[in-house]
């Protein structure tokens, strides 16, 4: 075997491919400047690459493609089931990316979509124009970054300044960018929005480590949230999903520790609870792509299409967090996620 | 098993040579060769989307390709301005129906990229000149399309050697052959990189699951595990095993304590319960 090394995978964003109708689009010209050695390939429609058969979701995620293209048709959604709304009336969500840089096993993208590369949106201009077009009717609680992390992509694509700015235009628009990433850059460059939350997901160290991939350690997480409420932010803490892993019980509680060490719980808006779940359909898909993954392989429990732990170990998990957190905050803001 | 196509013997004596391919005697539709040492098999497709059609189908219906095992479309081509140079390709379209396919590109490699069109017809480059820098071929949307029925985008390879800017007929057997001896060593090089890779990959997976299948046959037979519940165990040990805890230990626990083997089913169910027990 001659050259061969470890890195055999072609580098993140390697290949580009373009819908012919945004080639000029401005947020297009802008995201491939920052890519001058990138492949571009010219495309009719994204679905022409990111529906293919047969794909691997894992090999894919280890070389990443971006798929730049014009979101069409349905621009907002209505929030889900089996998600959180927040005591929210009006809850929807919008996909102005789809899939993330990160790597979590357990994150149900890898069940709802066929390949691992990245689609990003370019139009956003039209997704802004429709929130208008609601907002005449009736405020919004909507949630920006579910089918994707877009803090970290900010880099690249530069959306979340683009939605804080939109957001502090129209004060009957709330929005949540949930997120895994510590963008540093970011934090030190902004100013505080009202109607901007954002959301980090905390799982304990020892679950990162095994399952959520590429993604920045818990004080990493912990510090960057504590510097957005030191700088007037509006933050929430997602305990969700909890995932179960042998002593389970202990990891959670070291992480709670750091949590109340590192954070001004007095001045979080409010914290998420839920243990894993998911939909049937999308734990097949993912059990096809990562047949080495323990935490989809754990024996869950079925139960209306949806997957997940054992009634008494989820029942558990929850109260065991629900009931920490009532020590540190009130519990009108601890939102538990149920069945 | 790496499965090469190439449309002629001239575009193939390359393989046949390094990989000391033989040819297989029965085979009488299509003239194959190949190494099972090597992993390689090669088929001479014959010209067109057709036969290139007919020729993947018929050989993967027979040899049923795994997620281990990859596709080679290599041969001539033209291009629009080149006249010599290999390229990878990176979109395929079939110039009939101006459908359009995507080959995953994973890895890394030392090729030029490029599109490539598929025609019914040899390209006459004077005729039908082209704005944007193109190959053209015979064979390559055909071969996607069939062999996606068997491979996935990242398992299927288009490599092409140029030979001419629309001038095929004014090339002969011997400079095709000569042709791709010049692009041989890299050629060479990135089957081996691919198909180890691939291999490797494939390699853990196995070793993983094998394991798995002897004890749980085991452990099945002496709970009387009546299918649903051979499923479930399948599932939970696949767990256990992924996740690292010392299952083992328990069973050996209950065989100890002459728990196991159970002398029926409704005694394997109970301590097929106190086995999730002890677990969770």
């Amino acid at each position: 075997m001659k050259n061969l090394r470890d890195d055999y995978f072609n580098p993140f964003f390697s290949h580009i491919y373009v819908e012919k109708s945004v080639r000029n689009h401005v947020r297009t010209q802008k995201i491939l400047a920052k890519f001058p050695s990138a492949e571009i390939i010219e495309i009719s429609h994204y679905k022409d690459v990111f529906c293919r058969n047969r794909q691997s979701y894992q090999l894919q995620h280890c070389a990443q493609k971006l798929i730049l293209a014009a979101r069409q048709g349905t621009l907002l959604y209505g929030g889900a089931p089996v998600c959180q709304s927040f005591g929210n009336q009006y809850f929807y969500y919008v996909s102005c990316a789809m899939n993330c840089i990160f790597d979590c096993e357990y994150c149900y993208l890898k069940g709802m979509y066929p390949s691992a590369n990245i689609v990003v949106f370019v139009n956003l201009e039209d997704i802004f124009a429709e929130i208008e077009r609601m907002l005449e009717n009736h405020p919004l609680y909507l949630c920006i970054s579910y089918d994707t992390d877009l803090l970290a992509l900010e880099q690249i694509i530069g959306y979340v300044r683009e939605w804080c700015d939109f957001t502090a235009k129209h004060e009957n628009l709330k929005i949540e960018i949930r997120t895994k990433c510590v963008n540093k850059s970011f934090v030190r460059n902004f100013t505080p929005i009202s109607g901007v939350i954002y959301a980090f997901t905390l799982s304990p160290q020892t679950v990162i480590e095994a399952f959520e991939h590429h993604t920045p350690s818990l004080t990493e997480r912990l510090s960057c949230a504590a510097e957005l409420i030191r700088a007037g932010c509006h933050v929430r803490l997602c305990f969700d999903p909890m995932i179960y892993v042998p002593d389970w019980k202990q990891h959670y509680e070291e992480m709670l520790e750091q949590v109340f060490h590192m954070i001004n719980m007095e001045k979080i808006v409010d914290v998420s609870v839920g243990t894993f779940r998911i939909s049937q359909d999308y734990l097949k898909n993912m059990r096809r792509q990562e047949p080495d993954s323990a935490v989809i392989w754990f024996p869950f429990q079925r139960e209306d299409g949806c997957c997940h732990y054992p009634n008494d170990l989820m029942e558990q998990m929850e109260c065991f967090l629900t009931e920490r957190l009532e020590e540190k905050i009130p519990k009108e803001k601890i939102f538990r996620w149920k069945m | 098993m790496v499965y090469i196509f190439t449309a002629l013997y001239c575009e193939a004596h390359i393989f046949i040579r390094q990989f000391k391919l033989i040819k297989n005697q029965e085979s009488t539709w299509f003239q194959e060769f190949y190494n099972e040492i090597s992993g390689i098999r090669l088929t001479i497709t014959g010209v067109g989307e057709i036969a290139a059609a007919a020729a993947v189908s018929s050989i993967c219906s027979v040899y049923k390709p795994t997620q281990g095992d990859l596709l080679l479309n290599v041969g001539i081509c033209a291009h629009t301005t080149k006249k010599d140079g290999i390229f990878l390709c990176n979109k395929i379209i079939e110039k009939a129906t101006g459908k359009t396919f995507y080959p995953d590109i994973l890895y890394r490699h030392n090729f030029c990229e490029g599109t490539i069109v598929t025609e019914m017809l040899p390209w006459n480059g004077k005729k039908n000149a082209s704005p944007t820098e193109n190959l053209y071929d015979m064979e390559a949307a055909a071969v996607y399309q069939t062999g996606i029925h068997f491979f996935g985008p990242h398992q299927m390879i288009f490599l092409k050697v140029v030979s001419d800017s629309g001038a095929v007929e004014e090339i002969s057997r011997e400079q095709a052959e000569h042709l791709m001896e010049k692009y041989q060593d890299c050629i060479f090089d990135h089957i081996e990189q691919i198909s180890y890779i691939t291999q490797k990959n494939m390699c853990r997976r196995n070793r993983l699951h094998q394991e798995e299948d002897r004890l749980i046959e085991t452990f099945c037979a002496d709970l009387h595990c009546s299918k649903s519940m051979r499923d479930s165990m399948q599932q939970y040990i696949r767990y256990l095993t992924l996740a690292g805890i010392d299952y083992v230990s328990v069973i050996r626990d209950m065989y100890e304590k002459e728990l196991l083997p159970c002398k029926d089913k409704r005694e394997g169910k109970l301590r097929f319960e106190e086995f999730k027990r002890r677990l969770f």
